[in-house]
């Protein structure tokens, strides 16, 4: 497969633009998935896929022939996503959305009886996890998001980051510290 | 003893504990209570579903992205090109500057050493040529000096000796006419002059279809067969002299 992508590299930037959409098929789902669990919304999932795609094809050339295709392009998508987690604009509607609706901080306790109750407890249980992820800074979020939803090591997180694996760790560890924080009363009553 | 703290259980929790802080883990019943409770709490955090794309995804997305593509070569056909084009040009430049250098050498050595060899050899040529004629040219001049004394001595009532005389007055003749013409063209004044007067006396003798004892004292004087022989005599001196030095270059070529 590694050989195949790169004779599409090859041939694309030889002047076959449509042998890019082989590549954009084959790794367009894991991108949308990386993409949609760091943004945490479907519509930003889409465009940071749809910059991610068009930046690899601008940066084609510098694609190293050692390494897969499908790690590159997920790099590429991760940086994509970082930065536009990381705009100012998108912080300050977070911000905005936290103070305009203190109640978003109040979670219901889940039980263990009726089904029914269950599903509604567990869509609430999802609703603060989400609210807790958009607390943490871009990094955090972009650094559990790889250890712990993509299984990534310290390793990769670091490099996809641009920071030492030390840093990487310790975004780690600052992000997992305030997720335990904001969920604590759901542990308390569950 | 000191437990474990955050930092190390999420070491252990990600797989990336220590030994010892396993070993710690396993010993204190505080630690391992701690770690349960933090182990829940992550194993908590379940991945968002992600919403579900179909099998044309990859499509859809490509149909979105294509027409904000540039297909590579017509991005070459800007800056990249005339770079390429102005590199491909130096090079072919370049190597032609270097055939061209190295044909000049290897064409100026074949030359020098062509034109060393020709000059060796016209020079080792001419040397021979140059004796070969000294010689010829000699062997004339000793058989006309032996003619001239022959005829200043001759008894004029023999016949049979007047006969071989003009014999061989014939056969002088058209060497000499030729070493004549040859030492006028060579630029020898005073050997085409001796030659010339040689040759007047030579075509008396050997042109008198009845050369008679009257003949030959007439030839004798009025043509002064007795100056020629000097200048004959002068001429074969001088000969061997100017083949050895360094105007030896001017005599007669045939």
């Amino acid at each position: 497969m590694q050989g195949s992508d790169h004779s599409i590299v090859r041939a694309v930037l030889a002047g076959d633009k449509d042998a890019y959409g082989a590549l954009v098929r084959a790794n367009s789902a894991a991108v949308f998935r990386v993409a949609y669990r760091i943004a945490g919304n479907e519509a930003d999932a889409e465009e940071i896929v749809q910059e991610t795609f068009l930046r690899a094809y601008q940066r084609l050339e510098k694609f190293e022939q050692r390494s897969a295709f499908g790690t590159w392009i997920y790099r590429i998508a991760v940086n994509c996503a970082l930065s536009r987690m990381g705009r100012p604009e998108i912080d300050a509607e977070f911000r905005h959305g936290e103070e305009s609706d203190p109640e978003a901080r109040t979670v219901q306790v889940a039980t263990q009886d009726a089904d029914p109750e269950r599903l509604l407890l567990g869509r609430e249980v999802s609703a603060a996890q989400e609210i807790a992820m958009k607390r943490l800074t871009a990094t955090e979020r972009c650094a559990f998001v790889l250890r712990h939803l993509e299984e990534r090591s310290m390793g990769e997180i670091a490099e996809v980051l641009g920071v030492a694996p030390n840093a990487a760790k310790q975004a780690v560890f600052r992000a997992v510290q305030k997720l335990r924080r904001e969920l604590a009363p759901l542990r308390g009553n569950a | 003893m000191k437990h474990l703290s955050e930092e190390e259980q999420l070491d252990i929790y990600y797989e990336e504990g220590s030994e010892s802080a396993q070993a710690h883990l396993k010993a204190c019943r505080e630690c391992a209570a701690e770690y349960a409770k933090f182990k829940r709490s992550l194993d908590a955090i379940k991945p968002e579903q992600v919403p579900l794309k179909g099998s044309d995804y990859g499509e859809q997305v490509w149909e979105r992205l294509q027409s904000q593509l540039v297909p590579y070569e017509r991005k070459a056909s800007g800056w990249r090109s005339l770079t390429n084009w102005i590199s491909w040009r130096a090079a072919v430049v370049a190597v032609g500057c270097a055939v061209l250098l190295a044909a000049a050498f290897v064409g100026g050595r074949f030359w020098e050493h062509l034109n060393s060899k020709r000059q060796s050899d016209t020079a080792a040529n001419a040397q021979p040529q140059q004796r070969v004629v000294v010689v010829v040219l000699t062997d004339h001049l000793d058989r006309t000096e032996r003619l001239l004394v022959q005829l200043n001595h001759a008894n004029s009532a023999d016949k049979a000796e007047n006969a071989q005389l003009q014999s061989e007055a014939r056969e002088l003749l058209a060497s000499n006419r030729l070493y004549r013409v040859s030492a006028s063209n060579e630029g020898d004044p005073a050997l085409a002059g001796a030659l010339d007067r040689l040759e007047r006396v030579l075509a008396e003798i050997a042109n008198d279809p009845h050369l008679t004892s009257a003949d030959l004292d007439r030839v004798r004087s009025d043509m002064n067969t007795s100056g020629i022989l000097f200048e004959v005599r002068v001429l074969l001196a001088r000969k061997p002299n100017q083949e050895s030095g360094p105007t030896s270059a001017k005599g007669v070529s045939i």
